[in-house]
């Protein structure tokens, strides 16, 4: 994926109700970025196999009262 | 004792010299107080500090030991809470300007059982804003390091860090979301300790990330650290993510040693793999293996390949969770934030939906290769951070290039592993970068398996007892 650009920051922000602007607007199109490219990055084995699941198992909601 | 003395007292000991009668818990309040005065500017540990309600409660905890009623384990001891913590009628800020009024009706739960064992609120600590670690994003100014009163003493629990490190309370509360107590702990020469999630309950305390936020004792040496978990830890009914087991008693058995322990070590985090790690840390990492070794312990490598990944996962989740807590806020108020607390919840809300969920897909990953890990070894080491305490003013400057971003994402991944899987570790001073003035604290991370924490304080108290890092004072503190 290609990195965004600070007018598509600008307007992608837009869509969720904020309004960026400089000197933010840089650093959050290289801060999402940075985490778009390292998310895509990470391919570990096996991970096709993974499905989330929460870190609280019906077990631990039991309640000892 | 002399007054000027009992700051310097570890959190145990005061106790101890509270319930033989050597020290009083107006004594004690009063020490501390008079502390806070002397070099509470240098630090600027705590946003509110509680002199007339500490005062007050230190008179009713006197009035009570002299008729033999110790509440608990805590009766008289001066602790500071982290600012996210609800304490009733004192100011609750998050250190931002958009709370800076607030002022909860009711404790947390983890105060009201911090009072019932006799705790003295001393003071509300130093954060980064809205706990999103940063250092300096503060709305009170950032908290200094008590090693160096230019440096980060470590985020997001900064306060709780130099507050603790700078002996302006006995020990005190933090949060970890990513690594908010490890951090500080770490920073600022310190033994803190992020619990099993659900282990302390969280009834009360402004979230950061529902899913991996934790809260934690950060203090100045093993012992301090087991006393003030066995104090919060527990179920609460007001926290239905609270686990259910019964708190075994962190202190018994305490000094058993490690012999036979089998430790692994992991080492995707010991250098490579994209990471930056500071020489002087690996080093003092390897040789905190070996004390381990000649204390009977077998320590053994340990692959954990999700582990240098981690770092972004983590922010992932994190940041989108933090931003759904108050979208109101981020609306109507989006100029009331620090700056970079701006960009951070900016880029929160702009991470698309099918990365979060790939993050929560690795989350479950990394958490099998964790719980894996613990069928063939009982703790985990690693180094807690990249390397010691940076300059604030490092802080202050702008993201001007994606690897500077990079950077800061990969350096979350020394924490990772026990953010993502909800296992507890525990940070420990292993050294320092020299001996002079300005020699700052390294530190080793000891993770261990859900509800483990009482197997990681006997290996860290067997470490700290066969090492001398935590008798290490603060320079011209």
């Amino acid at each position: 994926m290609s990195d965004l650009n600070n007018d598509e920051i600008r307007a992608l922000a837009k869509a969720v109700g904020l309004t960026l602007q400089e000197p933010e607007l840089s650093q959050v199109t290289h801060s999402l970025n940075a985490m778009l490219a390292e998310m895509a990055a990470i391919n570990p084995s096996g991970f096709s196999q993974e499905e989330y699941v929460a870190v609280v198992q019906p077990a631990d909601l039991e309640d000892p009262e | 004792m002399n007054p000027a003395d009992i700051p310097f007292l570890s959190a145990s000991e005061l106790a101890a010299a509270i319930r033989a009668g050597a020290v009083s818990p107006v004594q004690a309040v009063d020490a501390y107080l008079d502390r806070i005065d002397e070099v509470g500017d240098q630090l600027n540990a705590y946003i509110t500090v509680c002199a007339d309600e500490a005062r007050a409660d230190a008179k009713q905890m006197e009035a009570e030991a002299a008729a033999g009623n110790f509440r608990g384990p805590l009766h008289g001891v001066p602790v500071g809470i982290k600012d996210q913590i609800h304490t009733a009628g004192i100011l609750t800020t998050d250190a931002s300007k958009i709370r800076a009024d607030f002022v909860p009706d009711a404790d947390a739960t983890v105060v009201a059982k911090l009072k019932g064992a006799g705790a003295v609120i001393i003071g509300k600590t130093n954060m980064s804003e809205f706990a999103m670690g940063d250092p300096i994003s503060s709305w009170f100014g950032p908290a200094r390091n008590p090693w160096d009163t230019d440096r980060n003493p470590g985020t997001s629990s900064t306060g709780s860090g130099a507050a603790t490190a700078g002996f302006l309370c006995a020990t005190s509360l933090g949060e970890d979301t990513g690594g908010s107590i490890r951090g500080p702990a770490a920073n600022s020469g310190l033994v803190g300790i992020r619990p099993t999630w659900g282990r302390v309950s969280r009834a009360g305390v402004d979230g950061a990330s529902w899913s991996t936020d934790t809260i934690g004792p950060i203090s100045r040496t093993v012992s301090d650290c087991a006393l003030t978990l066995q104090v919060i830890a527990g179920h609460d009914p007001n926290d239905r993510y609270s686990r259910p087991e019964p708190v075994p008693d962190y202190l018994d058995g305490l000094d058993a040693g490690v012999r036979g322990v089998r430790i692994g070590m992991v080492q995707e985090l010991m250098g490579g793999h994209g990471l930056r790690l500071d020489d002087r840390s690996r080093g003092a990492v390897s040789v905190a293996a070996e004390v381990f070794r000649e204390l009977g312990a077998e320590v053994v490598p340990v692959s954990l390949p999700i582990a240098p990944f981690t770092g972004p996962i983590v922010r992932t989740i994190t940041s989108t969770e933090r931003v759904s807590l108050n979208p109101e806020w981020l609306r109507e108020r989006f100029e009331d934030y620090h700056p970079n607390t701006r960009v951070a919840f900016a880029v929160g809300n702009l991470i698309p939906g099918q990365v979060y969920y790939k993050a929560l897909k690795l989350r479950a990953l990394a958490r099998r290769q964790v719980l894996q890990a613990f069928r063939e070894v009982d703790l985990l080491i690693q180094p807690t951070s990249s390397g010691p305490a940076g300059l604030l003013s490092d802080e202050q400057a702008v993201i001007d290039n994606q690897e500077m971003a990079v950077r800061s994402l990969r350096d979350g991944s020394f924490r990772g592993l026990y953010s993502l899987s909800g296992c507890p570790a525990l940070s420990i001073p292993c050294g320092f970068t020299g001996d002079g003035e300005g020699a700052l604290p390294l530190a080793l991370q000891i993770g261990g398996p859900h509800l483990g924490e009482a197997a990681i304080f006997r290996a860290a108290y067997a470490y700290e007892q066969a090492t001398s890092w935590h008798e290490r004072r603060p320079p011209a503190l």
